[in-house]
């Protein structure tokens, strides 16, 4: 699996070995390594659950956790051979149900990703729904998430992934500039509301980040694909800052900060002064940084460099000329 | 450390041994029971003097299990109703297992990996870690998608963590929230009903107790900590979010604007691909919204390549925005 093994507090790990020992029921032997790999979790993290397995149980008529009240493992087996082998088991027979709230966090995922080409069959993910809510122990109603519709770009991407070829479309970058450009599709990202294709750009011998919605007459190509998902390391981030950047001192109010938080570079030094906080951000030119000043009226004003006031104030002066 | 000291046990260890032992009992277990019996708490028992300490550990633990969506129950033992000391506690196979005819096809248990990995931060992330750990006991394995998906919502408002557990203890919050076009924050008592992610925004929705009616808000505009009171309300159907989503799916329907966009620019790009957009006979744009704030805010962005036609309040809005920025940067 794609994500990390991380350390576990004492509800995911109760959680965990709750769901391990059904697994080991439903497998006769089963390696250490096996288990590690299927629950995405580090192989000491799977012998220190199944160590205590082993040693588990109920008190028993007796009250005093006899040997028969006790889960069993093969220990040869176990501390030889690596391989799980259940040999006694109490108390557990089945996996157990989601919580309210887990399987809300499940059906909320869900939702949000009804964009998906795989969300396509709506009456398959509906049933999957009800099968999460049927499959908790309460009612799963507190979170939820607005449904989209299927986008037919991200049907278009998975298209060209699936079939090896290029993709090609008109995007317009955020300095108002079209161009066509020649791609190797990598991974879909989004934040919230918005989505994003990072992929292998021709045009820049680079890789690029594409928002979906600035992308235009997509269409799959007849050329190979050069890179796939496996030969690239993508970072982490989503917006990488480059040397060229520029750093711009703001003002901001503390409640709209948060909107800010993306663009705040680390170890940029924020100040209060008189209920403002000033901050620096990171842009890569002033276009950018106009349309995100002119979204925040009355809660954001850039400070310095004076460029930067003066790109602000234009644009916002000749939006408003508009209504003269 | 004295030689009496008893061996520490693990939290985790003490909490699955009560799982179990809760599970194997059919009439049940009495509270001195589990804390004379049950490993973790046998250990520390003391059989002629005070458990308070152990009591209040049991207490704790009942809640971290009952949280994992372990139903634990009590039952008075016959005879005895109304004696505290004489509860007694099990955990009914029925109402913990999965039932027998749930499974989940190698295709669902890649999307609902997917939908796990939505959530990235805060209590949800738990959530759906813990909810993934249930989902692979059944062993299924999948397939990594051909095309890698990292999907993110992000839950940085202040007010969501507490909201959250205010709506699984049925609890009354107040908060102060700003209404845009007010200066001062007025405190709001409600009873939280879900959280909704609508537009990319978090909004609450709640019954408002001074207006007797349900409200939503925004948790953008909830400018104080929240408070959580000791009243507890009434669970609410577990049909009232998706309601509260349809209603907001209705506003968003019905509140339309109209915009002019320069040809070939940002706003013309996105503002077409936005869900909902219609474009008019007359090569303007037809855009739905929810929130009139929002929208304005929006619409400010895109600067001299939008030009709102109507309504006419969100026309004056978009140009009050613009000549703020303006003067605040001249």
């Amino acid at each position: 699996m794609a994500e990390r093994a991380q350390p576990l507090q004492a509800q995911d790990k109760l959680t965990f070995l709750l769901s391990l020992v059904p697994y080991l029921m439903d497998h006769d032997r089963v390696s250490v390594a096996e288990v590690a790999t299927h629950f995405g979790m580090k192989p000491e993290q799977i012998r220190e659950a199944v160590r205590l397995i082993g040693v588990s149980g109920i008190p028993g008529e007796t009250s005093a956790y006899q040997h028969g009240d006790l889960f069993d493992i093969s220990w040869d087996d176990f501390e030889e051979n690596d391989q799980i082998v259940l040999t006694n088991r109490v108390a557990i027979e089945d996996a157990p149900r989601f919580s309210a709230r887990e399987a809300a966090a499940l059906i909320a995922g869900l939702q949000y990703l009804s964009a998906l080409p795989e969300h396509a069959d709506r009456a398959a993910i509906a049933s999957l729904m009800a099968k999460l809510s049927r499959g908790a122990s309460a009612a799963p109603s507190q979170v939820a998430v607005e449904s989209t519709d299927s986008d037919a770009t991200l049907a278009l991407i998975k298209q060209s992934v699936a079939s090896g070829v290029q993709l090609e479309f008109d995007y317009l970058n955020s300095r108002g500039e079209f161009e066509r450009r020649r791609v190797d599709p990598l991974r879909i990202e989004s934040l919230d509301a918005d989505w994003y294709l990072r992929a292998w750009c021709h045009l820049r011998e680079a890789v690029r980040t594409f928002r979906l919605d600035r992308i235009s007459n997509p269409a799959i190509t007849d050329r190979a694909i050069s890179f796939g998902a496996e030969d690239v390391t993508l970072p982490e981030t989503l917006f990488e800052g480059s040397a060229d950047d520029l750093i711009v001192t703001i003002e901001v109010t503390p409640s709209a900060a948060p909107l800010l938080a993306d663009y705040i570079p680390d170890g940029a030094v924020t100040t209060e002064r008189d209920g403002l906080l000033r901050t620096s951000v990171r842009v890569s030119h002033y276009h950018g940084l106009k349309r995100l000043l002119a979204s925040m009226p009355g809660v954001a004003t850039v400070v310095e460099p004076p460029e930067a006031r003066a790109a602000v104030a234009e644009w916002a002066a000749a939006g408003a000329a508009r209504y003269e | 450390m004295s030689p009496a000291s008893p061996p520490r046990v693990p939290v985790e260890e003490r909490l699955f041994s009560l799982v179990l032992a809760l599970l194997a009992t059919e009439s049940g277990l009495t509270k001195n029971e589990i804390l004379s019996t049950v490993q973790g708490y046998r250990q520390r028992y003391n059989r002629s003097g005070d458990n308070s300490n152990l009591e209040r550990q049991f207490e704790r633990d009942k809640d971290d299990i009952r949280e994992l969506g372990v139903p634990l129950e009590t039952i008075e033992s016959p005879g005895q109703a109304g004696n505290n000391q004489n509860l007694r506690y099990r955990i009914p196979r029925g109402d913990y297992e999965l039932p027998a005819d749930i499974s989940f096809s190698p295709e669902e248990t890649t999307l609902l990996n997917l939908a796990a990995r939505v959530w990235r931060e805060g209590s949800l992330s738990g959530e759906s870690r813990r909810a993934i750990l249930k989902l692979r006991s059944l062993g299924v394995t999948t397939d990594e998608p051909v095309l890698g998906y990292a999907p993110r919502v992000r839950v940085r408002d202040a007010a969501f963590e507490p909201l959250s557990t205010a709506l699984e203890k049925n609890v009354i919050v107040r908060f102060g929230y700003l209404k845009p076009g007010e200066t001062d924050a007025r405190t709001r008592t409600v009873a939280p009903i879900a959280l909704i992610q609508h537009q990319g925004r978090w909004l609450l929705h709640a019954d408002d107790q001074d207006a007797g009616a349900t409200r939503n808000f925004l948790l953008s505009r909830i400018v104080t900590p929240i408070t959580t009171t000791n009243k507890r309300h009434a669970a609410f159907d577990a049909t009232a979010t998706g309601a509260a989503l349809a209603e907001l799916e209705k506003i968003w329907d019905e509140r339309t604007a109209t915009v002019e966009v320069e040809p070939g620019t940002d706003a013309a790009a996105r503002l077409n691909k936005r869900r909902g957009t219609v474009q008019l006979p007359d090569g303007s744009l037809q855009l739905h919204y929810s929130d009139f704030e929002i929208l304005a805010d929006e619409l400010a962005s895109f600067g001299p390549e939008v030009l709102v036609t109507t309504p006419p309040e969100l026309r004056a809005a978009v140009r009050d925005r613009l000549l703020r920025t303006a003067a605040d940067h001249g």
